[in-house]
């Protein structure tokens, strides 16, 4: 069995609405594998998305451990947790969160600016990105010159720009047509398994699940079961 | 994040939002130019005294009496604390005064007043004997001809207010009539003791000396009613006039011209800044001293409120331009939340946020400074122009270069420090909420 890259254990999210106490995740244990494409399943409302923040050090867990590549995200501070998410993790969203006011380009130099990356080698990162989902003629168009799939794409490139570890996407296609999916799916799990990268993908589409490794189906915070696909078909 | 990227980014961010920076940045210039106006007009009274004041003599120049000298003027005398027995204003003491570090050129001065004689006119003349030498150094003006210089002898620099008149003429007369046409530069005249000189009462006993005028001062202040010449004449007409005093009226010459001490001395030092020390350690040796500085000082003491109260009016328009930065960024970060949020999930740190926010800021304090230095000088030519025109008067407008230095300076910082709350809360912002937020 591949070693895991994140593992969970016994992770509780409550959050407080007022007076009331609402139990997003309810004590989980889970393991990531590293190189797997695993998929967060679950109706709306079951604590998928909740779960994924979690997993990626968005939010803290109101009890439990959440430890990656050995490290305690769930203690980390604010500052460690940013340098965290700079090294080892990428974001894709379902509205894409571009910044507006940025080519496609420079949306998907972002996270090196940060890094501190010399302008050259970041041009050239970020191009090659661009040419690897298919956009590199878009590159200086701003997000809303292009189409929901091609800002997609771009916020797609943004994500493994880096060489993260592990990508997590929230629901990648729900803003998406059925053709444009297979499209993202097929560009996303591809990028992931040429550099043996953890894909975490979270949705309620079964459509999706037929790209995953593992299947992890959630209902009112807690793992209802888990599914094991050996082998993984082209579509 | 690079100070490239940063500054890059911040600029960008500024200039997507043309109208509202611009807006903010006005209420900067405003409020610049409010302090720099304000305070430069306080500087520019400053300025109109010293130069009032070096009308009646070099404000470098510092005055040295003996403790019981009756000439002294200067002021009030607490600091004259000196016990014992006082010190001569002798030889000595004037040698000691060369040798102190930035003192220029000393001289000591003997004070008469004496009968001048030209053609047919006479005139009531102020004489101050001085280190030919010196003349120049001490302050002391010429229009016409030239300065006294050591090698001069018999030679006079003559005050263009003395007046001369017909000694014939009764006083009501003299001041009736027009003063006579008199300009006796390069031309001889006498000087004596003698009242009476150019009139049938003159004493025939009393020989007059003939001196040269070689140069004549400008009008106006104290320098145009004087009569400058070499301190060894003035003191061998001294000489001559206590002796015919003696033999008059068989007086004793009073003591101090036999023990050569002098009523005053003049120091000049090299530079503005050394003359308080200067006068600090004259007045420790024993002796008093005055100079024009203590009249500056007194004069801008008393203005000093008057430049608080200006600074402090133009402060506030500056405190206004600051809440308005504070709220174009506190409003920036509302439009930003999403931004700040994705920013933060693909790893910027906090310090990043934070930098940015600060950066924009600081970019409309500066630009705010920058424009507001320019405002100022244009403002300060028009006050200028406006004074010139009503003749001047005391009031004008005086920026050094330090001012607009210092204001750019300081609309930076203050633009810095009206960024800092936002920016603190910009980098609190929860990354994920910041996210959800549609």
């Amino acid at each position: 069995m591949a070693k895991s890259i994140i593992r969970l254990r016994n992770v509780r999210k409550i959050y407080k609405m007022g007076s009331e106490t609402i139990p997003a995740v309810g004590g989980v244990d889970l393991r990531i594998r590293q190189g797997e494409v695993c998929c967060l399943f679950g109706k709306s409302g079951s604590g998928k998305s909740t779960l994924l923040n979690l997993l990626a050090g968005l939010e803290k867990p109101t009890s439990g451990e959440i430890i990656f590549n050995k490290k305690h995200i769930e203690r980390m501070s604010e500052d460690h947790l940013a340098s965290f998410r700079q090294q080892y993790v990428g974001f894709v969203f379902q509205s894409y969160n571009l910044l507006p006011t940025l080519t496609a380009l420079e949306n998907v130099t972002l996270p090196l600016i940060f890094k501190n990356v010399p302008i050259e080698e970041r041009k050239q990162r970020a191009m090659k990105m661009l040419k690897a989902v298919g956009l590199e003629d878009r590159a200086h168009h701003k997000p809303q010159e292009m189409s929901g799939g091609q800002q997609q794409r771009v916020s797609i490139a943004r994500a493994f720009i880096n060489n993260p570890q592990v990508v997590f996407a929230d629901e990648p296609t729900g803003n998406l047509d059925t053709k444009t999916t297979y499209e993202m799916m097929d560009l996303i799990t591809g990028l992931a398994k040429e550099n043996n990268q953890t894909l975490v993908i979270v949705t309620h589409d079964m459509e999706l699940a037929d790209y995953a490794d593992r299947i992890v189906v959630l209902s009112d915070g807690k793992i209802e079961s888990i599914t094991e696909r050996t082998t993984q078909e082209e579509k | 994040m690079s100070i490239k990227d940063l500054l890059d980014m911040a600029l960008r961010n500024l200039l997507k939002r043309k109208l509202r920076t611009f807006l903010t940045i006005l209420g900067v210039v405003i409020g610049t130019t409010s302090i720099v106006v304000m305070v430069s007009i306080g500087l520019g009274m400053n300025q109109t005294f010293a130069n009032q004041l070096s009308e009646w003599g070099s404000l470098q120049v510092i005055d040295v009496y003996s403790q019981n000298s009756n000439m002294y003027w200067g002021g009030n005398d607490e600091e004259s604390t000196f016990e014992g027995e006082a010190p001569k204003l002798d030889d000595a003491a004037i040698a000691e005064f060369k040798l102190m570090d930035s003192v220029e050129a000393v001289s000591p001065v003997v004070d008469m007043y004496l009968k001048m004689q030209f053609d047919k006119y006479v005139a009531d003349a102020s004489i101050r004997g001085i280190e030919p030498a010196a003349m120049e150094a001490l302050g002391f003006k010429v229009e016409q001809g030239r300065y006294l210089n050591g090698e001069d002898g018999k030679a006079i620099v003559l005050g263009a207010d003395v007046m001369f008149y017909d000694p014939k003429l009764s006083w009501e007369m003299v001041y009736s009539t027009e003063p006579p046409e008199v300009y006796p530069l390069d031309e001889t005249v006498e000087v004596s003791y003698d009242w009476n000189l150019g009139t049938r009462d003159a004493d025939k006993s009393i020989k007059s000396t003939k001196f040269e005028v070689v140069g004549i001062t400008p009008s106006g202040g104290m320098d145009g009613w004087s009569v400058y010449m070499p301190i060894a004449e003035a003191k061998k007409i001294q000489e001559a006039q206590l002796e015919w005093q003696e033999e008059m009226w068989g007086s004793s010459s009073s003591s101090s011209q036999k023990d050569k001490e002098y009523d005053r001395v003049m120091v000049k030092v090299d530079n503005m800044d050394d003359v308080r020390v200067i006068q600090q350690s004259i007045k420790d040796m024993g002796f008093r001293a005055s100079s024009l500085t203590d009249q500056l000082d007194a004069m801008n003491e008393t203005t000093k409120m008057l430049r608080v109260v200006l600074g402090a009016i133009g402060a506030i328009s500056l405190v206004v331009a600051a809440i308005g930065i504070t709220n174009t960024m506190v409003m920036a970060i509302y439009e930003r939340t999403r931004e700040i949020g994705i920013m933060k999930v693909i790893g910027a740190s906090l310090r990043d946020i934070k930098l940015l926010f600060l950066t924009e800021a600081a970019f409309i304090g500066f630009g705010g400074g920058i424009l507001g230095a320019l405002f100022s000088l244009i403002m300060s030519k028009i006050i200028n122009y406006f004074a010139m025109s009503q003749g001047g008067g005391g009031f004008s407008s005086y920026i050094p270069v330090w001012l607009y230095v210092g204001s750019i300076g300081f609309a930076t910082v203050i633009g810095i420090l009206s960024g800092y709350l936002p920016a603190q809360r910009a980098m609190k912002l929860s990354a994920l909420s910041a996210i959800k937020t549609e």
